[in-house]
């Protein structure tokens, strides 16, 4: 008896109760799910919008925003609105500190050329990525420590120069060469090369003759390249904040890992020297150590030797920013297994070798939040050398209150110079989440 | 430790002698010792010759002299005529109260916001999120500033002060509370709260033997407290009440009488807490994510209430991750407490390094003594909470 | 990583080396060769040294620093300035970073003998006083007993206050910091009852305060604030430069000479007036500078009663009325009293 297959036919779906569907179902579930939970909403809320609005008001909507002076702020609106005009008329100096008018493009261009270095860092296809890094590290600071401060320059100094400058031109060229034609600029030469002569012996000797030639290109245009000088005293703002922690930054980062793996050594003074050297400058706040430098420095230094204070600080913040960076590192190296060690010894390799090769990558790939998170702290801790005196972006800030025109002007420049530091800060955290969730190769669960 | 075997050359002569790793390892490190011995010398013979040059002293004799300035608060009594010394004891002591009670609130906070951070309110988790992204992504010394001006200084004046029964006073020179005087007796009060204290102990080890011998449990938590507390009551109710109270009252300028702190302790302790908080928060939730679910599940089959899951399961667990990141939390509230320079503060730095250094012109032996303090400071802490998290870290298996 | 260290050090070394030469030279022949006068204010603040927002420095103790650099340049503006904090003010000077100071420091014992450095003279006399809201109804300092007085720290104003309160038998709670502008918002919030600060500071504040009138600035004065410019101690000819540059324009108000007429004076009979502008004696030669450098610093900054009107005087924003004061003219009334230019 075969009955006629019977198909299962699902009846349509009936619509979802409309308080669990849609924005109502939405705040239902996640707003106001039980009494406690939306007595903690309404709480929530009204202090969010507390916040907002108290803020709102007094930065726009009461604001003033064409005044001459401050006295024509606190006529019109007293204290309740923000006088933004003292703001506007030193932004300039908020982001550049006393740095000349008419040489700020300089600055521009210095940072700009930063960009552009490390522009292939992020381009596909481009395989010499670490030796562009190098040359990022290496070489612009060369060429942009002219750019910012100009003044003559020796034999030595043009020479620098003129190397920074043939690196530049070696990243993009090379670059383009592999984007291109997937090869880098020097298998690009030496094929030229093979096709010229077949010995060899003489290819290396081309490589060089070739960046020879272009350092010798880069020296000529040097040489007629004249910047006039820009005392340090007159750098400050935003600029003077990213100069000082950017060189910590790129400072931190290898004699971080120099000082870890002197701390993981088998040589116990090396190991000693190491140790005190971090323990020390972490134990004690940067404020002092910024101290320090800035009155003692002088005096461990031979009699009549001038060191500049933006130096002093630029010094203390390395030293402080290298002792922690060492402590990162050491976290990451003790997070690789000691199997890779051993695997390493046994493929022969020597310390260095396996230190590079094999357990340096890896410690590196798992500390990358940290270190980006550390960085992230140096940045804010920049704020500090405006105790000691330089006019960094928060010393810059107060300089307005001082203005005969604006005096007394405090709230808003703090305000204006609390949302830079926090579109820098926030940026770079965004950053670091979006690298992290991109490296992570699951190793860790 | 990194331990690569070496290899040891077979070969001979001068090569084979350079190519030991043993002399590599002592020659790197001679030479390394040699050059810092070397820099050190020329620092201190530089540092001889500038003081000789500029007619500057560098010894501690400075300390005995009278500093001559106030100290708008101050933990142990000083005066304007109080040696330079007694300026140095005074801001240890601020920064030690500051730390202390920055560390309490911040912990409390932190966990209170990492919790909201997984709550399952959706606004309470944003918001907790807000607070945690903004806070942690602005200067702290920003922050202190912006608590100082945008709070407490905001707050009324002292005729129009914030009351509380009488006992507490809130306006914008400070928050004022009662101070407790001894009395005669009181000392015996103290005896019974150290005894209360050690009772305390000898129970909770009593109750955990007895609890790995028959497996019964005992409520030593709540017994223990009630110990705690109970002894010194008692002993206080029975002596009389040995002990007044202080109370503040407005007169003149201000409130007088009662323990008081200033804005400025307000502003930086609340802005150290709450900065700190931010980190907490991340590290408590990210501590008690890091317990596996399986845990929480095994604890379910093994019927264990849930109560004591987070006590006896996860808590332990998730301790053992957050208690590193956590000991750097502390250190760093200590070293941040430094920053009170900015709001005014009479912290260690702001009274020594700053004023004291300023005043009496003795810059190495005053930056030392700083830095002696802070480097002690820190150090003791780390190794007390290297040593906690060593036992717990034992457990590990 | 050793042959790193190495390398580091010989050159750190070699750099030191080089510059330690420089170093060993009197202070004006190293002004000259390096071409421009460093020279030290302090953190900007209006009328003294005032930071304008095209990066010009200006005010009573920049134009000192101004006048130094037109008597040995002959140029006022080869100046590079550096604006450092109280703090560190007097290390800065102490290892040669700064050639002078000149940055309303007060003229001290302890800080004229002990701190190695010499005050040059007084540019301008000021005293110590104390601001109160009016409503707080205080007409006195007397009155003030049991206040929270707001000063700022690393300065004499702070070791005054607490001293003139001890001597008077006065309780006090200070509220310190060392940014102005915290100080001050502070008071107008309320913070403290008093504000105490160089009278000169005072008045320029108030004056921008939202509502100045409901401030009044109480008629004590409790202590002395000769300010003056300050230079390294063991260099007499520098210190005597700074000083004559300063007594030269001081006196070169009493008789009469200003930038304005000064082309008209250099035929003066007045001996006094010849012997200002170098046309007679050798007043210059004694400081190693041209007989005439009293001309260019005239020609370029003034005379006293000129950098005064100009920075700090009753038509600018701080309005310091001269006449009257300390800092007036011996011959009327005042203190100022310039050794004779002879």
């Amino acid at each position: 008896m075969a009955e006629p297959a019977r198909t299962f036919r699902a009846k349509p779906d009936r619509p979802a109760p409309a308080q669990t569907v849609g924005a109502v179902g939405w705040m239902r579930r996640n707003l106001f799910s039980s009494p406690a939970n939306t007595a903690l909403t309404l709480i929530g809320a009204y202090f969010a919008y507390w916040v907002i609005a108290t803020v709102v008001d007094w930065a726009l909507l009461d604001a003033v925003w064409q005044a001459e002076t401050r006295r024509e702020c606190l006529d019109a609106v007293g204290r309740s609105g923000a006088c933004w005009p003292g703001v506007f008329v030193w932004f300039e100096n908020l982001i550049y500190g006393l740095y000349p008018k008419d040489q700020i493009w300089r600055v521009n261009a210095g940072f700009a050329l930063l960009v552009a270095w490390l522009v292939p860092l992020w381009l596909e296809r481009v395989r010499s990525k670490v030796a562009i890094g190098v040359s990022a590290v290496l070489a612009y600071p060369v060429l942009a420590s002219y750019f910012f401060l100009g003044g003559d320059k020796g034999f030595l100094w043009s020479a620098s120069i003129a190397a920074a400058l043939t690196a530049f031109v070696w990243v993009w060229a090379t670059a383009i060469a592999e984007r291109r034609t997937g090869r880098t600029l020097g298998e690009l030469v030496l094929a030229r090369a093979d096709a010229l002569d077949a010995d060899p012996r003489h290819h290396r000797r081309l490589l060089f003759y070739t960046a020879a030639a272009g350092w010798l290109v880069a020296y000529a245009l040097v040489a007629l390249w004249y910047l006039p000088y820009v005392t340090t005293n007159d750098w400050g703002g935003l600029f003077l904040t990213l100069v000082i922690s950017g060189i910590g930054i790129t400072f931190s980062l290898p004699a971080g890992v120099v000082l870890a793996l002197g701390r993981r050594s088998e040589l116990p003074v090396i190991r000693l020297i190491c140790t005190v050297f971090i323990e020390l400058f972490r134990s004690v706040p940067l404020i002092t150590i910024l101290f320090m430098f800035t009155t003692m420095l002088p005096l461990f230094l031979p009699v009549g030797v001038e060191v500049d204070q933006l130096v002093r600080a630029i010094v203390a913040v390395c030293l402080f920013a290298s002792a922690y960076m060492a402590e990162v590192v050491r976290g990451g190296l003790q997070a690789i297994p000691r199997g890779q060690y051993e695997a390493a010894a046994a493929m022969g390799l020597g310390y260095w070798q396996a230190t590079r090769l094999i357990v340096m990558p890896q410690a590196l790939k798992i500390m990358i939040p940290t270190i980006v998170s550390t960085f992230i702290g140096f940045f804010k801790d920049t704020t500090l050398v405006s105790i000691i005196g330089l006019f960094d972006l928060l010393n810059m800030a107060r300089a307005i209150g001082e203005d005969t025109d604006w005096l007394g002007l405090f709230i808003e420049p703090f305000f204006v110079v609390t949302l830079i530091y926090f579109a820098f800060c926030f940026a770079m955290s965004q950053y670091s989440l979006n690298l992290e969730r991109r490296l992570d190769t699951g190793q860790r669960s | 430790m990194l331990a690569i075997p070496r290899r040891r050359a077979p070969r001979r002569g001068w090569a084979a002698f350079v190519n030991n790793a043993q002399v590599r390892g002592v020659v790197y490190q001679v030479a390394t010792a040699g050059l810092l011995v070397a820099l050190i010398w020329w620092f201190a013979a530089n540092a001889a010759a500038n003081m000789a040059e500029r007619g500057m002293s560098a010894g501690f004799d400075f300390l005995g002299v009278a500093a001559g300035f106030g100290i708008s608060f101050t933990l142990i009594p000083y005066q304007e005529g109080d040696t330079y010394f007694r300026v140095f004891l005074v801001g240890i002591a601020n920064t030690l109260l500051v730390a202390v009670i920055a560390v309490v609130a911040a912990s409390l906070l932190g966990l209170v916001v990492g919790l909201a951070r997984l709550s399952d309110n959706w606004l309470i988790r944003t918001l907790a999120r807000a607070y945690v992204e903004v806070l942690r992504n602005t200067p702290l010394l920003l922050q202190i500033i912006a608590w100082f001006f945008g709070v407490f200084n905001l707050l009324p004046r002292p005729r129009q002060s914030v009351e509380w029964f009488g006992l507490f006073a809130l306006n914008n020179r400070g928050f004022y509370m009662p101070a407790p005087v001894p009395e005669a007796g009181f000392g015996l009060v103290l005896v019974a709260l150290v005894a209360g204290v050690a009772g305390a102990v000898a129970l909770a080890r009593w109750a955990r033997r007895r609890q790995e011998r028959t497996g019964e449990p005992f409520p030593a938590i709540p017994a223990g407290a009630a110990l705690i507390v109970g002894a010194p009551v008692v002993a206080y109710i029975l002596l009389g009440g040995p002990l007044a109270w202080d109370l503040p009252a407005l007169a003149g300028f201000n409130y007088q009488g009662g323990m008081s702190v200033p804005p400025s302790f307000c502003a930086l302790v609340v802005a150290l807490a709450v900065y700190t908080s931010c980190f907490i928060a991340e590290i408590v939730r990210s501590g008690i994510q890091s317990v596996g679910k399986g845990q929480h599940e095994a604890a379910a089959s093994l019927n264990i209430k849930p109560s004591w899951t987070m006590r006896l399961i996860i808590l332990p667990q998730a301790l053992r991750v957050i208690i590193p990141p956590l000991i750097s939390q502390y250190l760093n509230i200590t070293k941040n407490s430094s920053l009170a320079i900015a709001v005014g503060f009479p912290d260690l730095v702001s009274v020594w390094m700053n004023t004291s250094l300023n005043q009496s012109g003795q810059a190495i032996s005053i930056v030392a003594m700083t830095m002696a303090f802070y480097c002690a400071a820190s150090l003791s802490v780390s190794a007390l909470l290297n040593a906690y998290n060593r036992r717990v870290m034992l457990k590990e298996r | 990583m050793r042959r790193q260290t190495l390398l580091f050090s010989a050159a750190a070394f070699a750099a030191l080396g080089l510059a330690a030469e420089a170093g060993a030279q009197e202070t004006l022949a190293q002004v000259k060769e390096r071409g421009h006068l460093n020279c030290q204010v302090g953190l900007p603040t209006p009328g003294f040294y005032a930071l304008a927002d095209d990066g010009t420095w200006s005010g009573i103790d920049v134009d000192m620093c101004r006048a130094v650099s037109a008597a040995v340049f002959d140029d006022p503006d080869r100046i590079e300035y550096q604006s450092v904090t109280s703090a560190v003010r007097f290390t800065s000077l102490a290892n040669g970073e700064s050639d002078m100071l000149s940055r309303t420091t007060t003229w001290t014992a302890v800080r004229d003998t002990q701190l190695g450095m010499t005050f040059a003279g007084v540019n301008f006399y000021d005293g110590q006083g104390f601001m109160v809201p009016k409503d707080l109804g205080v007409t006195s300092v007397n009155e003030l007993d049991g206040a929270t007085v707001c000063v700022l720290t690393g300065t004499t104003t702070e070791l005054n206050l607490a001293d003139y309160f001890r001597a008077n038998d006065l309780a006090f709670e200070p509220v310190t910091n060392e940014n102005v502008n915290v100080i001050v918002e502070t008071y107008l919030g309320g913070g403290c009852d008093a504000y105490t600060n160089d009278k000169s500071g005072l008045a320029a504040r108030r004056s921008a305060f939202p509502n100045p009138d409901d401030h009044v600035i109480l008629p004590e004065t409790i202590s002395k604030e000769p300010l003056g410019p300050v230079v390294r101690e063991g260099d007499e000819n520098w210190s005597d430069i700074v000083r004559w540059v300063l007594l030269g324009m001081i006196e070169a108000e009493e008789v009469g000479l200003t930038s304005a007429n000064l082309d008209d004076m250099m035929e003066s009979e007045n001996p006094k007036v010849r012997r200002i502008l170098g046309v007679e004696g050798n007043i210059g030669e004694g400081l190693g500078l041209p007989n005439d450098f009293m001309v260019d610093v005239l020609r370029s900054v003034g005379n006293y009663g000129e950098v005064y009107e100009r920075n700090i005087g009753a038509d600018t924003p701080i309005g310091l009325e001269r006449a009257g004061t300390l800092n007036a003219q011996w011959t009327e009334g005042g203190i100022l009293y310039a050794m004779p230019f002879r």
